[in-house]
Parts: structure tokens; sequence; C-alpha cells
């Protein structure tokens, strides 16, 4: 019983036209999903965090809990 | 974007002639068979031409027909090379990739061949394990 003639040509072009859309697309939604799942939220936090910063009042907690060496807490 | 009108026709279906590909004759599969089949009938090809034509063959997106390594495996004869032929054999079962059905296809082809110019497979000589 022999063989019958099986595609010999353009092989590996098919199997490009085939994987790469695919791959072109996978690597757009990984690039999106880090996008809007990481950075976004990360400098979204930020943006939070500093809407309402007061950099006075942090300043002066920092100075009364005594790491600065060019001002000392207040009543020393 | 481009205000032109084109963009919009750019994806029809359009005549090979109208499209942006060069002007240059497509070969077709039989012409390009045929070269082959030629090059390697030359009757004082020599091993560099041999080696030569291989690499380029295999070079191609394709597994060459029975009768080009038909033709290769007879230069193979004349320049007393059965290790070339023996390799020419597990160059194509390669270039097959995950097409597991053309090796055997092409060895079902080429046995009249391979008995005659008493070629070995590599699997005759246990050669195809690792």
């Amino acid at each position: 019983m022999s063989l019958a003639k099986p595609a010999m040509r353009g092989l590996l072009g098919k199997r490009l036209r085939f994987h790469l859309p695919i791959a072109f697309a996978l690597s757009l939604v990984a690039a999106a999903a880090f996008k809007y799942g990481v950075t976004e939220p990360r400098k979204q936090a930020y943006a939070d965090f500093y809407k309402q910063y007061d950099a006075t009042k942090e300043f002066n907690n920092m100075r009364e809990a005594g790491i600065f060496q060019s001002v000392r807490p207040t009543g020393e | 974007m481009q205000a032109s009108t084109e963009t919009v026709f750019l994806y029809p279906p359009t005549p090979l002639s109208a499209r942006c590909y060069s002007h240059a004759k497509v070969e077709t599969d039989e012409e390009f068979d045929a070269r082959w089949v030629t090059y390697f009938s030359k009757p004082d090809i020599d091993a560099w031409e041999l080696k030569k034509g291989m690499n380029t063959l295999i070079g191609y997106d394709l597994v060459p027909e029975p009768k080009i390594l038909d033709s290769a495996l007879r230069a193979c004869r004349r320049l007393n090379d059965l290790a070339s032929a023996i390799r020419i054999l597990e160059a194509v079962k390669d270039k097959s990739g995950p097409h597991k059905d053309i090796y055997p296809y092409l060895i079902q082809e080429l046995q009249p061949t391979l008995t005659e110019l008493g070629i070995s497979t590599p699997e005759d000589l246990g050669m195809d394990i690792l």
C-alpha cells in the first residue's frame, strides 16, 4: 500500500502565517495587561498619595523623630 | 492618517499585475525542480558544487522533490561519496520538521534508487536514534 504524496512546499510559510499574527496579538495583549494591571494602578497610587500630601506636616513629624542632622527637634 | 482615497482600495483582491510586487517573473514549481535536477545531473559535478547545491537547497522553505534527491544521490555516486548520500537522507528527514509523513514518502519514492546505488538509510544503519 503506497503512501500518498504529502505537502512538501511552503510549510514554514504556512506555519508563520498562522502563528505570527497570534504571537503579535498575544504580545500586545501582554503589554496592555501589564500597562493596565501594573503601571497604571501604580501611577494612580502615587497620585492618590500625593494629592493630600502635606509636606510641611511630614517634615515636622520627621524633625520630631530626630532623623535630621541639620535641624534638631523643637525643644532641644 | 492618510487623506487619500487609495487607502480604501488596498485590500480587495487585486490582480497580480496591479499589486505592489516586483515585476520579476515567478518561477513555477516544475521549473524550480527541473533546474535543480539539471544542477545535480552535471556529469563532472565536483564535491564543492554538490555540497553548495545541497546547502542552498536545504535553505529553501520546501522539502526537495524525490526527483531532485534522486539526481543528488546519483551525483554522490559519481563522486564516490556515500557519506554525503546518507547525509542527504538525514537532512531531508530533519527538514520535514514536525511533518512525519514526508520522510516515509520520500524513502518510498527513492527506494529503487537506493537499492540500485547501494545506499543504506540512516535507519538501516541504526543512525536514526540519538
